[in-house]
């Protein structure tokens, strides 16, 4: 842990170009400075695991970030110093862990340099993104942010949790894995994509044996190099040391200081070596096999993850012999057409990899966006246990990301991550209340301004939205709640009609919200019409793509 | 009110309960056999009649396609935990490819989609384990009028007019950016098929006032008749409901005020329901002055919906607690959670009751196109269009394991309990 957080230390901070724009977002990251404080939660009732038994009346204890006690009210006591949030309504529930996002970054892939597991999301991460703030009104308190999937190697990752305005306040684990994609990548056919991806194993070896074989032969290029370029040579970087990994190993590499491997290989060869997780993208089911085989041969099977399209599920039981767990991204349900008949085929998913005992867990890069709770609720519809659906939210996710004893269940000595909900977490129509992350009181719906747009469609004043609205007239919306006002317009409505598009001459009324009695009419009618200004342009940050899908 | 069940037929429910246990072999789903099974008894523990309270430990006999019988009891040929009555669903869009247009002209009111009718489409099994057993089929929203809707079941015979339940049931336009887009003005390349007008919103809503206008003169002037004034005339007399897609505030209104000056104009009064509705609650006032209906598309959670609109979560229960009659509806969407099955759980998140829920995809969408008399809940008397749930209906959590069209089992809940994939055949 303290390793981890001197790294996290070292961050450069970014982040902060766009926090004056956004100062709704701000507003709900910002949280009660309580890192290193204390946090007590009072709950109507706890459930610390996806399996466990309900606690009625309980309490958890926060201490310096770490559940310190959790139990019964009559059996915890509250230190006199925590501020207590009392909550005899809500269930309190572990934070939901997101094991694989390619979201909260502020660009798109890296497209000339496809091998590129030298750069780091850390570098792209933008925390306030939309969707840390959407993470946060979906329960989501865990998140490992990795590359897309249109890469050979791509970056490494990094999980964050989903508060903080610099990327050294979300920092939870770092690195968190390599990216790769066993399926091709845009343009490229599948047999390039297989020899890509294995070459980049085979220019590694061949690196190695080439940099040995130098220092043998006396030469010192890869000395000169990283001195050239400004590398590190101290410390432990200037110490060789025998290469490490179960399936192949380069002779001699003692002899050189891992400070001259080449930064490009050195996450290579730290994969190799069994020190770094890989993700690997598979986006059918013939992926699958390279998937494995690649990670065999270069003795990182044991830290790999598969990230799998739907029809993946045709692979189950190679991915189920290799023991490999994975990410379902995309969509709990796998549609086909039988090429004879036409007859449509739908797979539920998670029920297969449920069935082959495939460690799985559930992605929101999903049709359902954010709601992992949501694609949970669908698991039980189709047959799976409840304790392991809401495990694929939770326990596999964490064990994935090997934070298994840090998140993904409540117990004493792991990280403060508590949901306060209003229901049950699987019913549709359970709210996130609060967010506890870490022992900060970090989100609370009723002070949530963009929960009531998504809502009621009460738009916050002075968003970023709002502005966005007024620089684009084809997003005019006008008010026209009030009979009267109505009955006097309806004759420029018609004339407009003539001329343009009806509905421009409201813009301004819609505008002006002080004085007039028509305004004070409607606002005890409640309809919420005068806010409704947005079409939810907020959230086109992430969403863009998918406008007008429904058209 | 309360659920009819008459006392002569709960003599025959333990009599045929026991009668067709004998027969309870799986059924393939759209047999082309006649002498296929249409009688079942069906136990759960909770029956939603749409008609009033639920049943606990209800019993509904099915005979020869119709609900003989609904009432408390057990031992059927079918156990569910749940019953609903089938869901109605008032916007699919089945077979809408943009040849299937017709483009001569933008106003084709006597366009029927009871025409063009694929009984073969896949996508009719897909609304069926959304648990759509009544589908309102409109014609492609790429015409300004694009012409009549037809009200089928989703599922049985193979046969385009056995299904029907009702041809000819509304006519079917669209406001908006669909009909335009496309479309494009002579000048670049004035030989381009898709020259055609309308271009812009505004020349959509010149195209629906001309042609309600030119329909209303019509009456007077024979000279001025034309293809589609039949069906017009008869939208402005209100004995055709019209059916106005129109997803965003500002088409919302531009249909309003459609009707409105119809009405004002004495040209007709006609009745109005507003299709993809996702931003009736910004001006609900005007579908309540206007006593239009709305059906609302899938919600969207993160807001977004079709035409550039923001689809408000809480739009049912803000429309239905002003008295303005809401249908849902799942569009033909392909997405799982989109399927009209979950519609009713997202209005419930949004304030719905769950009652209110269950008649906005039943009874409500029924009654708008006048169907109610066959469809809509379960009562004696009415089609055997079922929903069985493996749990709460409209829970992400339950799951629609069976579904009955006409006494017909399409969707086999006895297999749907082993199988681990959900695929039917």
């Amino acid at each position: 842990m303290k390793h981890l957080r001197s790294t996290a230390q070292r961050f450069v901070s970014r982040g902060m170009r766009r926090a004056s724009v956004l100062a709704a977002a701000a507003a709900l990251c910002s949280g009660a400075a309580l890192a290193d404080g204390k946090l007590a939660i009072k709950a109507g009732r706890i459930v610390t695991a996806p399996d466990a038994p309900v606690i009625e009346k309980g309490v958890i204890v926060i201490e310096n970030g770490r559940i310190a006690a959790i139990g019964k009210d009559k059996d915890v006591k509250i230190p006199w110093d925590a501020p207590v949030i009392d909550a005899p309504q809500a269930t309190a529930f572990p934070g939901y862990v997101e094991a694989h996002v390619s979201r909260g970054m502020d660009r798109s892939n890296e497209s000339p340099e496809i091998v590129i597991p030298f750069l780091t999301v850390r570098d792209s991460i933008d925390p306030v993104n939309f969707f840390f703030e959407d993470c946060l009104r979906a329960g989501i308190t865990t998140i490992n942010v990795q590359q897309g999937n249109d890469c050979i190697v791509a970056a490494q990752g990094m999980v964050v949790r989903p508060v903080g305005l610099t990327i050294d306040d979300m920092a939870v684990k770092y690195p968190a894995g390599v990216k790769m994609s066993a399926s091709p990548r845009r343009g490229a056919s599948a047999a390039t994509q297989a020899q890509s991806l294995r070459r980049v194993f085979s220019d590694l070896r061949r690196y190695l044996e080439q940099i040995v074989q130098e220092k043998k032969d006396g030469s010192d290029r890869a000395h000169r190099e990283a001195l050239y370029q400004g590398r590190d040579l101290e410390g432990e970087k200037a110490k060789g040391r025998a290469m490490e990994g179960s399936a192949w190993k380069v002779q001699g590499l003692e002899l050189i200081p891992r400070g001259e491997i080449d930064e490009k290989q050195e996450p290579l060869l730290a994969l190799v070596e069994g020190k770094l997780p890989a993700f690997i993208w598979c986006g059918r089911p013939a992926d699958v096999h390279l998937a494995i085989d690649v990670a065999r041969e270069n003795g990182f099977l044991a830290r790999t993850t598969l990230v799998i399209d739907p029809s993946c599920w045709k692979a189950a039981d190679v991915i189920a012999a290799a023991k490999v767990p994975v990410v379902l991204q995309g969509n709990v349900l796998h549609t086909e057409f039988d090429p004879l008949t036409g007859k449509e085929h739908e797979t539920f998913v998670p029920k297969v990899l449920h069935d082959k005992k495939i460690p799985f867990a559930l992605s929101s890069l999903n049709s359902t966006n954010q709601a992992l709770w949501y694609q949970a609720a669908l698991c039980v519809g189709h047959g799976l246990p409840r304790a392991a659906a809401l495990a694929a939210i939770t326990t596999a996710p964490s064990k994935i990301l090997g934070l298994d004893k840090r998140v993904g269940s409540l117990e004493v000595g792991k990280d403060g991550n508590v949901l306060l909900l209003s229901g049950d977490p699987l019913s549709v129509t359970t709210w996130v209340e609060r967010v506890v992350i870490e022992g900060r009181d970090v989100y609370d719906r009723s002070k949530d301004v963009r929960v009531q747009h998504l809502v009621a469609g009460k738009q916050p004043a002075n968003t970023a939205a709002m502005n966005a609205e007024e620089l684009d007239p084809s997003k005019v919306c006008c008010d026209g709640s009030d009979e009267k006002a109505h009955a006097k317009h309806l004759e420029e409505q018609k004339r407009a009609a003539d001329k343009g598009e009806g509905g421009k001459d409201g813009e301004k009324k819609g505008d002006d919200k002080k004085g007039d009695d028509k305004d004070k009419k409607d606002e005890k009618k409640g309809d919420g019409s005068h806010d409704g200004h947005g079409h939810g342009s907020d959230d086109g940050a992430h969403t863009g793509g998918a406008e007008g899908a429904r058209q | 009110m309360s659920f009819q069940f008459s006392t002569s037929a709960a003599a025959v429910l333990f009599v045929a309960s026991s009668a067709l246990a004998l027969s309870s072999a799986p059924i393939a789903a759209q047999s082309k056999k006649s002498d296929e099974q249409r009688s079942w008894t069906i136990t759960a523990e909770r029956v939603y009649t749409a008609e009033g309270d639920a049943i606990e430990d209800g019993e509904i006999v099915v005979e020869g396609g119709k609900i003989r019988a609904v009432g408390k009891g057990g031992g059927g040929d079918l156990k569910v935990f749940a019953v609903t009555p089938g869901l109605v669903d008032l916007s699919i869009r089945i077979d809408q490819g943009f040849l299937s247009v017709e483009q001569s002209r933008e106003v084709t009111p006597h366009v029927r989609a009871a025409a063009s009718l694929d009984v073969f489409d896949e996508a009719w099994m897909r609304a069926v384990r959304g648990g759509v057993t009544t589908a309102m089929v409109n014609v492609p929203d790429r015409n300004v009028i694009g012409g009549l809707s037809v009200v089928v079941k989703t599922a049985g015979e193979l046969s385009a007019s056995a299904r029907v339940v009702k041809a000819d049931a509304a006519l079917y336009g669209a406001i908006g950016s669909a009909p335009s887009s496309g479309n494009r003005t002579a000048s670049p390349r004035p030989e381009d098929f898709f020259v055609r007008r309308p271009t812009t919103r505004m020349g959509v809503e010149w195209e629906w006032r001309k042609a309600l206008f030119d329909a209303a003169a019509a009456r007077v002037d024979p000279k001025r008749a034309k293809p589609g004034d039949g069906e017009l005339q008869r939208a402005l007399d209100g004995k055709l409901p019209l059916v106005i897609q129109a997803w965003a505030s500002q088409d919302i209104r531009t249909a309003v005020f459609l009707v409105e000056e119809a009405r004002r104009e004495g040209w007709g009064n006609p009745t109005l329901i507003v299709d993809a509705a996702a931003e009736a609650w910004r001006e609900p006032q005007l579908l309540v002055r206007s006593k239009a209906a709305v059906v609302l598309p899938p919600f969207a959670p993160l807001g977004r919906s079709g035409d550039r609109s923001f689809f408000a979560l809480d739009t049912a229960a803000k429309l239905e607690a002003l008295g303005v009659p809401v249908a849902l509806s799942g569009h033909d969407a392909e997405a799982l959670e989109d399927r009209l099955c979950y519609q009713p759980g997202y209005a419930m998140r949004g304030g719905m009751s769950f009652a209110s829920a269950l008649a906005s995809v039943t009874l409500t969408p029924a009654r708008l196109i006048g169907v109610d008399q066959r469809v809509g809940s379960i009562k004696a008397g009415k089609d055997a269009d079922l929903v069985l749930w493996n749990g709460e209906p409209f829970q992400p959590t339950s799951k629609v394991v069976g579904v009955l069209v006409d006494g017909r089992l399409i969707v086999d809940p006895r297999q749907a309990a082993n199988a681990s994939s959900s695929s039917n055949k």
